[in-house]
Order: C-alpha cells, then sequence, then structure tokens
C-alpha cells in the first residue's frame, strides 16, 4: 500500500513536470496530473494481478482515455491537453533501454523477448485509447439516440 | 489568410489532423464561403475555396516547419475559433487575435528545466532506483534538457539532438555510477530516456488513424520509431564505448 501510494506521487510529480514542459495551461495542470497519476496506478495493479505489463499498458491507457474524456467535456476543452502528458508515464522508456542494453550484450533470445514486448506495449497503449474513443463514440451515439426517440414520445 | 494561420499555429503546437482541418472548415465557412476543402499533414497545409463559379477556385499551399508541443496554443486557437464561428468578429480582430497567441511564450526557462529535472529524478525512481540514482538523475536530466535547448537554437534535428542527449546522459551516469558508491546507471539512463520518449507522436498517430488520416498516421508513427531507434543508439554507443574501455562489465 505504502509502495503503491510513493509510486502514485512520483507519477504525479512526472506528470507535472511533463505538463510544465508541454505547457499545458495553467488552470489545466491538476486535473492533467491526476490522469497521469490515475493513469499509472492503473498500469500498476493490472500488472500485479494480471502479471502482464503489456494488458497494463492496455488498461492504463483506457484509464487516461477515459479521465481525459471526463476532464474534457467538464473544462469544455480539447482532449489532447489531457491525454499528451498523462500517457507519457506508460510509454515503455526503460524497455527500450533493456532491448539496447541485451543487444549490447549480443544476447538476441533476451533482445527479441524484451524487444517484442516494447512494441506489444506501445501497441497496447495505440489500442487502449482507441477502444476508449470508439467506446465513446458510441455512447454519444446512443444517447442522441436516445433522446430524441424520447423527444419523440 | 485568417484560417491558414490559424491552422498553421494549430500544426506547429502538434494538434491532430482532424482538428486542424476542422478549424479551418469552421472558419472559412464563417466568413461565407461555401465550398472549401482542406487537406492537411504535418508538414503542410493546402486549402482550396470556391465561391460560386469553378474558375474562381483559389488554393493556399502552407509549408510547416520545425514544431513544438505547446498545448495552451492548441487550446487557446481552439476557443477562438468557437468564438470566431459564433459571434461576428471581423478578420482584422481575428488575425490581431491570433498574433497574439503566436507570440505568447512559454512557462520561464528556469521552471522549464526544473520539470525537466524532475521528470527525470521520478523515473529513475520508478524505474527502481534509489535514493542517491534520484539525486543524480535530478542533475543530469537538467544538463540534458539545457544541451536540447542549446541544440535546438541551432536547428539541429530530433533524431541528432535525440541522439547526443541520450549519449551524454550516458556518460554522466556512468561516470556517476563508477564514482559515486550506490548510483546504478540504468535506472538513471532510462529516466533520461523518459524525458525526450515520443509520447505526441505515438498519441496523435492513433488519433490520426482513428479518424481517417492514414498519411499523417504513418508519418507520424514513423517519427516515433526513429525517435525511439535514435535514443537508444545514443545510450547503446556510449555504453558499449565503456564497455571496451574496461569500465563496466555488461
Amino acid at each position: 500500500m505504502m509502495h503503491l501510494f510513493t509510486q502514485f506521487l512520483l507519477a504525479l510529480f512526472a506528470t507535472l513536470g511533463f505538463a510544465v514542459i508541454f505547457r499545458v495551461p495553467a488552470r489545466h495542470i491538476p486535473a492533467c496530473v491526476v490522469v497521469g497519476a490515475l493513469g499509472w496506478i492503473t498500469y500498476l495493479l493490472t500488472d500485479y494481478s494480471l502479471g502482464s505489463p503489456v494488458m497494463g499498458c492496455f488498461f492504463g491507457a483506457c484509464m487516461v482515455g477515459l479521465c481525459s474524456i471526463i476532464a474534457a467535456r467538464l473544462f469544455k476543452e480539447a482532449m489532447t491537453i489531457f491525454v499528451i502528458p498523462g500517457i507519457l508515464c506508460l510509454v515503455p522508456g526503460a524497455k527500450i533501454f533493456y532491448t539496447m542494453e541485451a543487444f549490447l550484450r549480443s544476447d538476441i533470445e533476451d533482445m527479441a523477448e524484451v524487444g517484442i514486448q516494447t512494441l506489444m506495449m506501445a501497441g497496447a497503449i495505440a489500442m487502449g485509447l482507441l477502444v476508449m474513443g470508439a467506446i465513446i463514440k458510441v455512447f454519444w451515439a446512443l444517447v442522441h439516440k436516445t433522446v430524441s426517440i424520447k423527444d419523440k414520445l | 489568410m485568417l484560417a491558414m494561420r490559424a491552422g498553421n499555429i494549430m500544426m506547429k503546437s502538434g494538434a491532430e489532423i482532424y482538428r486542424v482541418e476542422d478549424t479551418i472548415e469552421r472558419i472559412c465557412k464563417s466568413c461565407g464561403i461555401e465550398y472549401v476543402n482542406v487537406f492537411a499533414t504535418p508538414t503542410g497545409i493546402f486549402v482550396s475555396t470556391d465561391n460560386d463559379e469553378a474558375s474562381n477556385t483559389v488554393t493556399y499551399i502552407k509549408r510547416i516547419r520545425s514544431s513544438e508541443t505547446d498545448l495552451t496554443k492548441i487550446s487557446r486557437v481552439n476557443q477562438f475559433s468557437r468564438t470566431f464561428t459564433t459571434s461576428d468578429m471581423t478578420v482584422e480582430e481575428g488575425d490581431k487575435i491570433l498574433d497574439d497567441i503566436e507570440n505568447s511564450k512559454p512557462y520561464p526557462f528556469l521552471v522549464r528545466a526544473l520539470s525537466a529535472a524532475m521528470v527525470t529524478g521520478c523515473f529513475s525512481v520508478i524505474f527502481g532506483g534509489g535514493a542517491m540514482d534520484f539525486c543524480v538523475a535530478v542533475i543530469v536530466g537538467l544538463m540534458c534538457y539545457l544541451i536540447s535547448r542549446f541544440l535546438e537554437k541551432y536547428e539541429i534535428n530530433f533524431f541528432i539532438r535525440g541522439f547526443c542527449c541520450c549519449a551524454f546522459a550516458a556518460f554522466c551516469s556512468l561516470l556517476a555510477a563508477a564514482s559515486i558508491s550506490g548510483v546504478s546507471y540504468a535506472p538513471v539512463i532510462s529516466g533520461c530516456i523518459m524525458l525526450f520518449v515520443p509520447g505526441i507522436p505515438i498519441t496523435n498517430s492513433i488519433r490520426d488513424f482513428l479518424s481517417g488520416n492514414m498519411l499523417s498516421g504513418v508519418a507520424r508513427l514513423t517519427e516515433a520509431c526513429i525517435i525511439s531507434v535514435s535514443l537508444a543508439a545514443g545510450a547503446g554507443v556510449i555504453i558499449k564505448l565503456w564497455y571496451m574501455l574496461g569500465g563496466i562489465t555488461l
């Protein structure tokens, strides 16, 4: 629990850093930071319970997508502002490094394993955002439809 | 032309294609131009407008060079297009607002450099570093960011920039690991890589694919791949050299 809390704080500050570098408007920084930290925590929890960083990335990206859609609706802003700093925590930077390290050791087997995992994590992030985008589109379409049906009745 | 400038600012600041095309189209429509076709890519925008007859077609091409992510600009242009289309603002007034947006300054340099240091520090701990690693990563991250800014001033492309910064980060962290006990180089280098990781091209390319802009989706995906390779290569070359000189065992 303590470990999770420190990780949450670290992700919070890391996202804060990204938010400043990419110049998120000052009034949206808190929301942005929370989106990033929640995404990272979701990643950690999924990673612990399922034992797969790829699934972790997928659900983390879903979480970031969902939170930023909510934030974008709430503040009437472009969704990009929340997604970009939030997703950066999930990008497998350390895996890139370990792939390269395995390559230097001329340990091809290890390199292939970590490399494929890196690619799959990047793909999972893409999938997560994609699925969230699709779900939200269908959701709004359904909402509009029910509203129009109600109006007819 | 006003719509073109709005699109240009947005694309430079790292917006998705869909948003740029939509903004340009809306602004043109609100000016009373009925027929508008926009085709945007990360390196150029093409707009073709037509008043009534086919002979009146006017085409604008805008080449986009150099980009720096600035989410505030995206947000402000977004709001500007909304107010422009709903109110009866003149083109001159709109131009003035866009001037203002284009010249707005990012956060102070010191703040950005410190936040870059914070990013690397936090990530080095997330990737399994200790307190000493945190301190080293903060210093290395700060220097990396300064170098990246310095190279950017001389308009050196992103590939070489990523390579140099990561090479420098690897060198510093290996030096620190060799001279200070309790510092390991792996978390520090990973933390520094995170600072330059291509998060924006990845996110934007997915969203471009989603909205059916295959061309820019592929372009940005390739950009992301090239950046990651350059980062890994930069760190890799230095580690290999260090190893060949007998500093560490892999």
